[in-house]
């Protein structure tokens, strides 16, 4: 009978725990596809280089496992908050607190187990076809990233189903504490907060110490090393808590006060701002830190990313050289944007590569200064030297020496003769292009496809590196999986922490629901309420928002030491900005649309 | 004689439930009229139709039959925010339950009528203060609902009814949460209001001794007015023995 009853219950509201379901799959799922991508060894064996990232991997893991207990601690609030009235009428009726407490148990438990089974499944098929496309974006080839990989799948459902078993007796006791009144009248609470001068004046200035040593640690981590993440991990969070909680009452008191609060609905918003920032004050700080980590981890991830071609210039002064070139190669060269370009004769004997001093008068060897002064590492300075300089500095360095390998031995040694001197000498003789291109990016395509020709010919030693297009595709291997690791955690965070905020808020509609229907009762407009949930909303999203925003600007001074200029943390991140922006916003725009439907009065019909 | 009707009912009806499913008829075909400055009771067993009635003439829902005017607006003919500036600005409400918002002060509470309209903070205060005084309730003004007793609750509660001079004062059981003390203070508040500001008032009770404040009372039964009785010159005590008769009489 109570089973059926609390079916009925269920029946009711089912749209609204369709979005609770919805929410925990999606969780399960992005949690399969990231337990999937860091633990599985097959597919880590067979990327030698992104091996080099597992520890920023493990990082990630233990990040997602936080931010998803805090998740599912959301969920079952609102959980909780749909079903308390109906508990307490069962128990009101008659149905003794054992039964009760079956029933919650029970429910919380199926939800939460149906929540992981479809999620994996999901998380399955998006393995199969997003990450493969995600990877593709960034230009990423990952060999042996199956979909199915049965540890991940055994992680994410002990995972899921342990925090819903933690979920399910936290409810039995919380339901079994608390007396049926409360349960029937939760709703009707609005604490109102009281004003203590002195305490908060003492908490916002230890607010504002902890956050300055907070900023303070992350622009110094040079000299605090790793030490400088926890102490400001801990600083910030406590520090934003309690500035915020002593400032947020004196402001909106203070706008309580003026007359712009005495029109429409205005007064009424701050009431409720009021009692519920304060609720929130936690739930802010945590999703403000929240945001500021996954719009760190995008913006940081695409930052090495973007500056990638501008770190690989600095390492030589041709893009790729070419020997023996074939038609199809030249080709490709003419395909190229090409900044300088020049062609050598060698003649390879013995241990020495010989070159003809004429051709080398004709079109010097270009060097770069990039490679030599730090001053020049980030603006590339090309120069020659006089061909008399450069037989004793020039021709010694890497960038000339490269271009006569010889296999794991090292290099021929390369010696200037007269042109007479070189038609005489014996030898084999190899011709070889060295190309700069103006922008590499642009060109990957064409120079990726002149590499491989490149390399099928001429064996060169792993781990050795010609030109800077070589470097350019090591480094983008290795960051390219920082990257991956930035967006994918990125976008997973910010799914999160907006549900969670979702669940936060919808949490207090039921209660809502009647201060509307109140409203609804002494004449006021729907469209006026409209607005005024708009605002209240838009508000509560937007707190942590700023803060976070806020943080991360503060945080990339973090990785500043790791970037020159004009390389920067802070370069283009507007994008990436707009993008976070624009996701946060789509979910302010679902949780406005379900809590108008659940509070909004239904206007009578005939 | 038509300026000085407030409330005109003609030949309402309500049918609850949709045509496909089990209806209701709450109420059959009700007549009656409400002249300016009066103070009218409606009586009725619980379930006879009170709240209904109630709900129609304020808007809260609508009739399925039947003509509902109130201070020269047809109430059956209004929609969306029509209905919603109508209940803002021509009737005040008292709720059996209070209905104020637990997130704003007593004065904030008072005030939400008039911040609908848009009225200037001056006025507004001038207004507030005014009708604070008339109901003794000034020094309650910064307080919070849930600071309040249930007495104090329904003062703040007629106060913001009245703040903006509706054309009529609707109560639905306004004492029906309060204790005798406080029930009879809110009576004696209404009947001052009724009197001073020359406001209508209608009040829905089932309970003898608040309809005795009455100067007329309608007697409901079965979705229908069922008798009528007015007070006249009798002091108080003595119209609610009449009542107590009627009731008597009506109830058999
Ligand atoms: N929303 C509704 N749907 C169906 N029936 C209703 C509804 N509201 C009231 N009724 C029925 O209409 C009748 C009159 O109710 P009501 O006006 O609340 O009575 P009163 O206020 O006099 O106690 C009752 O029998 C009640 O069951
Ligand atoms: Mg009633």
């Amino acid at each position: 009978m109570l089973g059926k009853l609390a079916l009925a219950g269920i029946k009711h509201r089912r749209r609204d725990y369709l979005v609770l379901l919805v929410g925990l799959t999606m969780s399960a799922a992005i949690f399969y596809m990231f337990a999937n991508l860091a633990t599985n060894r097959a597919f880590i064996k067979a990327n030698a280089v992104v091996s080099q990232a597992s520890l920023i991997f493990g990082f990630g893991a233990a990040l997602l496992i936080l931010i998803t207990v805090v998740y599912i601690m959301y969920a079952n609030s609102f959980l909780l908050s749909m079903r308390q009235h109906d508990y307490g009428l069962f128990m009101m009726l008659g149905a003794t607190r054992k039964r009760v407490g079956e029933l919650v148990f029970l429910e919380t438990l199926i939800l939460g187990t149906l929540a992981t089974a479809v999620g994996i499944v999901i998380g399955l098929l998006m393995s199969q076809f997003l990450v493969g496309f995600l990877l593709d974006m960034l230009g990423l080839h990952l060999a042996h990233l199956s979909a199915f990989y049965l540890p991940a799948i055994i992680a994410t459902a002990v995972l899921y189903v342990g925090l819903f078993i933690l979920a399910s007796l936290f409810n039995l006791i919380r339901l079994t504490r608390t007396t049926v009144l409360k349960l029937l009248h939760t709703d009707e609470q609005a604490n109102q907060p009281k004003n203590h001068p002195f305490r908060q004046a003492v908490s916002a200035i230890l607010g504002i110490v902890l956050l300055a040593i907070g900023y303070w640690a992350l622009a110094a981590i040079k000299a605090l090393q790793v030490a400088a993440i926890p102490i400001a991990l801990v600083t910030i969070t406590i520090g934003t808590y309690l500035l915020f909680r002593a400032t947020i009452l004196v402001i909106i008191q203070g706008l309580r006060r003026t007359k712009w609060a005495r029109k429409h609905l205005n007064g009424f918003l701050l009431g409720q701002l009021n009692f519920r920032v304060y609720n929130y004050t936690r739930m802010l700080t945590i999703v403000s830190l929240l945001f500021a980590m996954a719009l760190g981890a995008i913006t940081v991830g695409s930052g090495y990313h973007r500056q990638l071609p501008m770190m690989a210039n600095s390492l030589g002064t041709y893009t790729i050289a070419v020997h023996d070139k074939t038609a199809q190669e030249q080709k490709l060269i003419d395909q190229l944007n090409v900044k300088h370009q020049a062609t050598y004769t060698q003649k390879r004997h013995g241990k020495v590569v010989y070159y003809n001093a004429a051709e080398l008068k004709q079109q010097p060897f270009e060097l770069n200064k990039g490679t030599t002064e730090a001053k020049y590492q980030t603006h590339p300075k090309y120069y020659n030297e006089s061909l008399k300089k450069f037989k004793q500095s020039g021709s010694q360095s890497l960038d000339f020496l490269s271009l006569a390998i010889r296999g794991e031995q090292g290099f021929f040694a390369p010696k200037i003769v007269s042109a007479q001197q070189f038609a005489k000498q014996p030898g084999k003789t190899v011709t070889v292009t060295t190309v700069r291109v103006k922008d590499m990016d642009q060109d990957k395509q064409v120079l990726k496809q002149l590499n491989k020709l490149e390399l099928k010919r001429f064996a060169q030693p792993a781990e050795m590196t010609v030109g800077n297009y070589q470097s350019y595709e090591l480094m983008s291997g290795f960051f390219g999986g920082l990257e991956f690791m930035g967006y994918f955690l990125g976008i997973a965070f910010l799914a999160m922490l907006a549900s969670c905020l979702m669940f936060k808020i919808l949490s207090g509609a039921p209660g809502d629901q009647r201060r509307y229907r109140m409203l609804y009762k002494v004449g006021v407009r729907h469209s006026l309420m409209r607005h005024g949930i708009a605002k209240e909303i838009g508000i509560l999203f937007l707190i942590p928002g700023i803060m976070g925003v806020i943080d991360v600007l503060f945080g990339l001074q973090m990785f500043k030491p790791l970037m020159q200029s004009p390389m920067s943390p802070y370069l283009g991140i507007g994008s990436i900005f707009a993008i976070f922006i624009g996701l946060y916003a789509i979910y302010y725009v679902i949780t406005l649309t379900l809590y108008w439907r659940i509070v909004l009065p239904k206007a009578p019909t005939d | 004689m038509a300026t000085n009707t407030v409330v005109d009912v003609h030949n309402l009806e309500k049918t609850y439930g949709k045509a496909n499913e089990r209806q209701y008829k709450a109420l059959k075909g009700l007549n009656f009229t409400v002249e300016a400055g009066e103070f009218v009771g409606i009586m009725g067993a619980s379930g006879s139709g009170k709240t209904t009635l109630l709900n129609m003439l304020s808007t809260l829902d609508v009739p399925t039959k039947g003509d509902v005017v109130v201070n020269g607006h047809d109430v059956t003919k209004m929609r969306g925010n029509q209905l919603a500036d109508f209940r803002a600005q021509e009737v005040g409400f008292i709720f059996q339950d209070f209905n104020l918002l637990e997130s704003l002060t007593a004065e904030e509470n008072i005030g939400l009528p008039l911040a609908l309209k848009g009225t200037a903070s001056r006025v507004m205060d001038q207004a507030i203060h005014e009708v604070a005084e008339t109901l003794s309730i000034a020094d309650l003004l910064s307080k919070y609902p849930s600071e309040l007793s249930g007495g104090q609750k329904q003062r703040v509660a007629a106060a913001r009814a009245i703040v903006h001079h509706p054309a009529i004062l609707m109560g639905d059981e306004p004492t029906g949460a309060l204790d005798s003390t406080s029930a009879r203070e809110l009576l004696d508040l209404m009947t001052t209001i009724n009197e001073k500001q020359h406001m209508s008032v209608l009040l829905v009770t089932h309970d003898p001794f608040s309809a005795s404040f009455c100067q007329r009372i309608l007697f409901i039964k079965d979705g229908q007015i069922g008798s009528e009785i007015k007070r006249g010159d009798q002091d108080r005590s003595a119209f609610y023995q009449q009542i107590l008769n009627e009731l008597g009489t009506f109830n058999e």
